[in-house]
């Protein structure tokens, strides 16, 4: 990875339309993963129009608030040089071409997933994708592994999603809060740095 | 067993006798609800997504949610594009014109709340970046977070499989994606081989 400070002097902030085609490249860079890595390697390399700290900084945001990481973080760029109308832009950049794309796919599958040869194929990929689904926990697990009031928070959510069937929304809105209260900072103990981006 | 438990489901569904418009209203009124609930990424949802689609509104048989779920997966771009497909199966009896519609009506309306709320959050990020608020959010739904991950992958698991192969197929790829980092479009390409060849069947 390339220091940022190392770099010639950052680019001109992009307008909508360099926001709206800088995205479009993220995204048809990203075609068979990676994602995060393109749009760093993109917006902080090639186009210069953040340092690499700034755009640490928008990976925390967008990690924070709801909805998807990477759209999230085309938002915070799109916002930081040219407010809504550039989320939008780069938003719509961003999406353009894979979204058009999966409609594609889409009207595919819904005229065609009757077919035996088809629907055989599907049982296979569907069963690998259970297992990435299965990985989605585990993989974020050692954050909170030395901590027993996150782990106990964690089984219990578990739990009442799984054998209680307690929905999404009324589950967060009282267990957040409680949770929230829990891990208030207090003023007496210095709070340890909020997990920053790995 | 969960396969007899879904087939319950799936035959008890009835859905709502609504116009072309009414589906399109609740599907976009259903994402809009959600869209500030999507933490840690949006997979967060993926549970909700199946009760609503499969469960509530039948929009969807649990066999082509899992279905979805891999497309959505497996094509470039963000996953949480899932909910365009959701609103594809919404619309899709009303034809591929009403599917598409729906499918954009879906995607925008679970993208445009959270959206405003980031664009808030980045113009208010110097003010917000210290404050309690930020570190209780931030520490506190970290762990229910991960709780609902966990409760998101038994879920796929359970509407993904029902059979022994399938099971084993799902936690090798699962065991492989967290010690590796091979890229998941092989462990698919090669699991759908096995469904061709009928190693793997529903």
């Amino acid at each position: 990875m390339t220091d940022a400070s190392e770099l010639p002097q950052a680019a001109p902030a992009p307008g909508l339309r360099q926001l709206f085609t800088g995205m479009l490249l993220v995204a048809l860079s990203a075609f068979g993963g990676g994602l995060s890595a393109w749009s760093q390697r993109i917006i902080v390399e090639q186009r210069r129009w953040m340092s690499n700290e700034e755009f640490l900084t928008g990976l925390t945001v967008a990690r924070l608030f709801p909805g998807p990481n990477q759209i999230n973080m085309a938002v915070y760029v799109g916002t930081c040089f040219r407010g809504l109308p550039g989320a939008l832009a780069a938003l719509a950049g961003m999406l353009l071409v894979p979204f058009t794309l999966l409609m594609g796919v889409g009207l595919l599958y819904f005229q065609f997933h009757t077919l035996p040869a088809l629907d055989r194929v599907l049982a296979g990929v569907v069963a690998a994708a259970a297992g990435m689904a299965l990985s989605m926990g585990f993989k974020i697990l050692d954050e909170y592994w030395k901590d027993p009031v996150a782990l106990l928070l964690a089984a219990v959510t578990f739990v009442l999603m799984t054998f209680f069937h307690v929905r999404l929304v009324p589950l967060v809105l009282v267990a957040g809060p409680l949770a929230m209260a829990w891990y208030w900072p207090r003023p007496s103990q210095p709070s340890p740095p909020a997990g920053e981006p790995r | 067993m969960p396969p007899l438990l879904l087939a319950a489901a799936a035959a008890t569904c009835t859905p709502m006798r609504l116009n072309d418009l009414g589906h399109l209203l609740q599907v976009m009124g259903t994402f809009l609800g959600l869209s500030l609930f999507s933490l840690g990424g949006g997979n967060t949802l993926l549970a909700e997504y199946h009760h609503l689609s499969v469960d509530q509104y039948c929009w969807l048989r649990p066999s082509q949610f899992a279905d979805i779920y891999a497309l959505a997966e497996a094509a470039p771009g963000p996953s949480s594009m899932i909910v365009g497909l959701l609103g594809m199966g919404a619309g899709w009896p009303e034809g591929p014109g009403w599917a598409l519609l729906s499918a954009y009506g879906a995607e925008i309306a679970i993208l445009l709340p959270s959206t405003l709320l980031m664009v808030v959050a980045c113009l208010s990020w110097n003010r917000l970046r210290d404050s309690p608020w930020r570190v209780a959010f931030e520490r506190g739904l970290g762990p229910i977070t991960l709780g609902i991950l966990f409760a998101v992958g038994v879920k796929i698991l359970q509407t993904a499989d029902t059979n022994a192969a399938g099971v084993v197929v799902s936690l090798l790829v699962c065991v492989l994606m967290l010690r590796t980092r091979i890229s998941p479009l092989w462990f698919m390409a090669v699991a759908g081989g096995l469904g061709a060849f009928g190693l793997i069947n529903r």
